[in-house]
């Protein structure tokens, strides 16, 4: 079997599990919804000052887009551990190809939420896109950091007591950085311009995260 | 060894004392508020080396897996977070002088807080890991994956947003914008804070091996 059909099963086996059973995907969604429904009840489009209105949407929806992803990211090494596979999948499938199966369907699964979510600020909020090949671009690169250090930490936390705070504890130092540089970047990409700085920040976030997980993914999954 | 221990003692008192009464107030400052630079800065640069420390000790301990890397990965974690503290601390004196409000969201100042949730993170997960023979490679982990990290949240987040901040000493320029008594007074603080922090590890990680090895003791 090749790398990336490896991944690629990894990554079906853990689709496949969620859409089963549903409640932790219906949940993530759910949330997502009421975080938006709450945000557009509240404030609505015409109570933000028009000069604040790009810097308070962007910050807005990253609220949303990360708080709906932290309740579905972490399950990724959490659910092996609660349905006893986890030993299974360490016999037969290295840890590097595993966090990448994970990572990739944390990605699919951000890219979801964000799918369902920018629609929802598009109408709610009224929301004004300039330039959206630019948003798509932060969605992908900052979805991508997120992924990967959330996989991560989610093997970290797998066997530890209280995981669900714990978590969030320890993955708020690390994903901030991504968060801030992600809305200073959703900020210009409203405006119109191509946020060349915070996205080459956030490749640059990506490529030291992914790496630093592949070189740590064995020591993290170790039994 | 010993011997730099006891000289430590009165080269900061010498240090403290230099930096009330030696340099000149900064241009561009509020009284004396610049003062603060001999002792907010050093505390920022012990909190720094106490993240490097961990790192490259957690690193020693993935490798040889011998216990003792771990006892000064995680004291390293426990000073770098007290010294984390008094830097926000110290910051906020500053803050207070020259803004007129103790926190501003700066993102200098906010990247520092996190670097402390970073330190508080890190031993509260070592607390969750409740078998000893886990702790240290989870936590080692944690503190390399953090350690990659870390350079995003101190250096480049706070330089992509605007900030308060006065320019740091690493500047674009490239230049020490200081006149001789303050660089050398400065210098002079950033070599005791290093020292003291050092002093302060080793007395901390010794008596986590004694601990260990009670435990051990106690479970033979």
């Amino acid at each position: 079997m090749s790398v990336l059909t490896r991944v690629w099963a990894v990554c079906a086996k853990d689709a496949t599990q969620e859409l089963r059973r549903r409640v932790a995907i219906v949940a993530v969604f759910f949330f997502a919804a009421t975080a938006l429904t709450l945000v557009s009840f509240a404030i609505g489009p015409f109570r933000l000052p028009a000069d604040d209105r790009p810097a308070l949407q962007a910050a807005l929806l990253w609220i949303i887009l990360f708080f709906a992803a932290a309740t579905g990211l972490p399950r990724a090494f959490v659910a092996e551990e609660e349905a006893g596979t986890a030993l299974a999948l360490r016999k037969t499938v290295p840890a590097t190809l595993v966090l990448a199966g994970k990572s990739l369907f944390n990605l699919v699964l951000f890219l979801a939420i964000a799918a369902v979510t920018i629609p929802g600020f598009l109408v709610l909020l009224d929301w004004k896109i300039g330039n959206a090949a630019a948003i798509a671009a932060t969605m992908l690169a900052g979805g991508y950091g997120l992924a990967v250090v959330s996989t991560f930490l989610s093997a970290l936390v797998a066997r530890a007591g209280q995981r669900n705070v714990l978590f969030v504890l320890i993955a708020f130092p690390l994903v901030l950085p991504l968060l801030l540089t992600a809305i200073a970047a959703t900020i210009e990409a409203t405006g119109g311009a191509f946020p060349t700085t915070p996205l080459r920040v956030l490749v640059a976030y990506d490529g030291a995260a992914t790496g630093a997980a592949y070189m740590l993914a064995e020591v993290a999954w170790e039994d | 060894m010993k011997v730099l221990k006891l000289l430590l003692l009165p080269y900061m008192g010498a240090v403290i004392a230099a930096a009330f009464l030696w340099p000149e107030p900064a241009k561009g400052f509020i009284g004396e508020s610049s003062r603060i630079v001999f002792f907010h800065v050093p505390c920022a640069w012990a909190s720094t080396l106490a993240f490097l420390v961990a790192a490259v000790y957690s690193a020693g301990y993935l490798w040889k897996r011998n216990p003792w890397f771990d006892d000064v990965a995680a004291a390293a974690v426990r000073i770098g977070l007290l010294y984390g503290i008094l830097t926000l601390i110290t910051g906020s004196l500053f803050a207070n002088i020259m803004w007129g409000s103790w926190w501003n969201w700066d993102p200098r100042e906010s990247s520092y807080l996190l670097l402390v949730f970073l330190y508080a993170a890190y031993l509260f997960l070592r607390s969750a890991v409740e078998d000893p023979e886990r702790r240290p490679r989870i936590a080692a982990a944690y503190a390399l994956f953090a350690a990659v990290l870390m350079p995003f949240l101190v250096f480049v987040a706070p330089r992509v947003t605007a900030s308060l901040h006065p320019q740091t000493v690493i500047n674009p320029q490239g230049k020490i914008l200081m006149d001789t008594p303050t660089r050398a007074v400065f210098f002079g603080a950033m070599a005791g804070f290093s020292g003291l922090f050092l002093w302060m590890l080793s007395i901390d990680a010794r008596a986590a091996r004694l601990r260990r090895t009670a435990r051990n003791l106690h479970r033979d």
